[in-house]
């Protein structure tokens, strides 16, 4: 039998890891309100293989819940930099694209992408349990054609992701 | 027997305004708060809702006001005094009120006030290596410091 290339194996591993999601119940602003219906028999993410998980080891997806404080910023940069390979990061809702009805506040940040690499957006103030349901689908075409690369991005920018970090955080 | 809010008028210095059944405003002096908190909280104001500041930008001072409300009477009184915005000093109410510890403490991270008496009011407290003015004071441009502090994302076709 031949060898597997490296790419070949890529390939298998992301269609196994799309079937088994652990997100990181971390919740920094009101959209988290729209996770429990989403994890709750109405709607019941696990049926999808997505299980909320409380620790960041163990964690795959990194879900930013609405407005980012320059506060909340510096503990989820920690709390993404202490998950392992591979993880993907969710900006959840409008805040979280362009600051949303809090564009001219002094305390939030406007654009996720500067500062952590992100992989998805779902727009809406707030996204809906469908629309989270389906964003989390979206995620796993993304995963199985290999175009959720945001940790590889990261590593690659590694010096322009700390420069804006740098910037806001002081 | 004389009601509670006759009771509270016959405190020195006190502005009685009824403004609903349940809800009393006492304006005092500046130098007359600290009494009135305590004369309050002996007639039964046993809780200490909030405390903050309100910034009179166009009177060029703060007004600064005690939630209280009483148990017994179920009644709400709002203590408020003006201090001048140049120069905002007030005495801290925690011998009084211990949980005003924390609120004056945001006031003064929030507004510059300068609370006497409070060793943790000026220490950091909810923002992170603030170096501007104190960012709920009303001359304080928030559009200006959210612009050159953070990069505003720009759809396509929009005028710049």
């Amino acid at each position: 039998m031949e060898k597997m290339t490296q790419e070949q194996a890529k390939t298998i591993a992301n269609m196994l890891r799309k079937r088994s999601l652990w997100m990181i119940h971390y919740c920094t602003g009101c959209g988290a309100m729209e996770l429990p219906p989403t994890m709750t028999s109405r709607y019941d993410m696990e049926r999808l293989g997505l299980a909320p998980y409380v620790t960041s080891r163990q964690a795959d997806i990194l879900l930013i819940t609405g407005y980012l404080n320059v506060k909340t910023l510096r503990r989820v940069i920690t709390v993404y930099e202490q998950m392992l390979d591979p993880k993907y990061v969710i900006g959840f809702g409008s805040c979280a694209i362009n600051g949303g009805v809090y564009w001219d506040s002094y305390a939030v940040i406007k654009q996720l992408d500067r500062y952590i690499p992100s992989d998805l957006y779902i727009a809406g103030c707030m996204p809906r349990p469908e629309a989270v349901i389906s964003a989390f689908k979206h995620l796993m075409e993304l995963i199985d054609s290999g175009k959720a690369n945001g940790y590889e991005r990261y590593k690659r920018n590694l010096a322009y992701y700390k420069e804006n970090q740098r910037k806001v955080l002081g | 027997m004389m009601g509670i809010v006759d009771r509270i008028k016959q405190i020195d210095g006190a502005v009685v305004t009824v403004y609903k059944e349940n809800r009393i405003f006492v304006d005092v002096d500046k130098d007359k708060v600290i009494g009135t908190l305590h004369s309050l909280k002996l007639m039964g104001f046993n809780q200490l809702s909030t405390a903050s500041a309100i910034d009179r930008i166009k009177d060029g001072q703060f007004e600064i006001f005690y939630v209280l409300y009483n148990y017994m009477e179920k009644i709400n009184a709002i203590v408020r005094m003006w201090i001048p915005r140049d120069n905002p000093v007030i005495e801290t109410a925690g011998d009084i009120y211990p949980p005003v510890h924390t609120w004056e403490r945001e006031m003064s991270e929030m507004f510059g006030v300068v609370v006497n008496g409070n060793e943790d009011a000026g220490k950091p407290f909810i923002l992170e290596n603030w170096k501007d003015l104190p960012p709920l004071r009303k001359d304080f441009d928030t559009v200006k410091y959210s612009s050159e502090h953070f990069v505003f994302r720009h759809s396509e076709g929009e005028n710049e």
